[in-house]
């Protein structure tokens, strides 16, 4: 059974209805004062929505630091985890072997020396490549004398050469 | 301006906004589930004047309206995921903002320490009697609007977070009882009983500045 506050409550705002209207308003008959209760329940539910309401200040600004709060609260997104073998995707493989490639011509250019370039003129027109003295104090070396394009070969600790010998 | 503008007497659409332009909220919705921030702002964009005179409808102060509309907003965001369609997103909305309201005025009064007794000034009444004036105004002294806001401020403030939030959510959203009892997480014999003892109060309170207007 409903109390007297919840139908006092339905009949101000007219939801009330049928029999227990017709029950409420008879017991009303002897509470004359409940009508102008009613009045004065309605009157003040006037008064509360004529109040204005003072309009959202700075609306732009509102939006701005609220997106901001949300920024602040919100969870980066994880990075999905890729699988292990895009680490060997060929991109990385080609940029480990440009990498290769860039290592290894430094060392060779640092750690190798420089050939003679065909183009560039050596003194030695001539080299002996082998020599099988008896006497280990006996060297030869070449010499090449480009004005007179001739080459000398020069015989260190040998005092003549025999006549039956010849160059090869 | 795509903003829906708020009305003192409802603020709570309870059907679709037609006269909202550009994406509906349901596509809004969907975006911002996906983590799209900018469709959430759309929908801040949307609501944030109807939420903000909701909230100082509760609190009769600018600023704590702001930030309460604020932290409604955040909560709105973190649990839209949760959002399934079964009511409009302001209804949905509505109620998240409320319930921050309510909570936010009960941690004021437990922090002032102050208990709201909504049967103060009621106790000598008896349920169908005339309500008691507080002739504080001779009938025929007009009252400013300025004091009149001061005066519903102060009525206001004293009722209890519960009973402030039936006053709003019947008087000025104009919200049935059962959307009510719904919002409030409560019977509706509550919500009736509480709107019987905030009116009591109110009147015993007011009786002289709506009778002077």
């Amino acid at each position: 059974m409903k109390t007297f506050e919840e139908r006092f409550t339905a009949w101000v705002d007219g939801q009330l209805t049928g029999r227990d209207l017709a029950e409420f308003e008879k017991d009303l008959a002897n509470h004359p004062e409940v009508v102008a209760e009613r009045a004065e329940a309605r009157k003040l539910g006037d008064l509360l929505r004529a109040q204005p309401v003072p309009p959202l200040g700075n609306a732009d600004f509102f939006s701005h630091q609220l997106m901001q709060l949300i920024a602040a609260e919100t969870p980066r997104a994880a990075e999905p985890a890729k699988p292990r073998a895009w680490f060997w995707s060929l991109p990385r493989l080609a940029f480990a072997g440009a990498a290769c490639l860039v290592v290894a011509g430094g060392l060779f250019k640092t750690l190798i020396p420089a050939a003679v370039s065909p183009g560039e003129k050596s003194k030695y027109y001539a080299q002996v490549v082998e020599a099988w003295p008896a006497d280990p104090s006996i060297s030869a070396t070449t010499v090449y004398n480009s004005a007179d394009n001739v080459t000398v070969v020069w015989l260190d600790g040998l005092p003549y050469i025999p006549a039956t010998y010849a160059l090869k | 301006m795509n903003e829906a503008m708020s009305q003192p007497s409802n603020t709570l659409p309870m059907q679709a906004e037609p006269a909202a332009e550009g994406p509906d909220d349901l596509d809004l919705v969907a975006r911002s589930q996906a983590g799209d921030t900018a469709a959430f702002n759309a929908l801040v964009t949307r609501y944030r004047s109807r939420a903000f005179s909701m909230i100082y409808q509760m609190t009769r102060n600018e600023q704590d309206a702001w930030d309460l509309a604020q932290d409604g907003f955040v909560k709105a965001w973190k649990s839209i995921g949760r959002f399934r369609g079964q009511s409009s997103f302001y209804t949905w909305l509505y109620r998240i903002l409320m319930n921050v309201t309510i909570d936010s005025l009960r941690r004021k009064r437990i922090a002032s320490g102050t208990e709201f007794d909504d049967q103060i000034g009621l106790r000598q009444i008896e349920p169908g009697a005339a309500t008691a004036p507080r002739a504080e105004l001779q009938p025929a002294e007009k009252i400013s609007d300025q004091e009149i806001r001061t005066r519903i401020d102060a009525a206001i403030e004293k009722l209890s977070p519960e009973h402030r939030a039936a006053i709003v959510m019947r008087e000025i959203d104009g919200l049935e009882y059962s959307e009510i009892a719904e919002h409030m997480d409560c019977s509706i014999g509550t919500v009736m009983s509480r709107l019987f003892y905030a009116r009591k109060k109110l009147q015993a309170l007011l009786k002289d500045v709506y009778e002077n207007i």
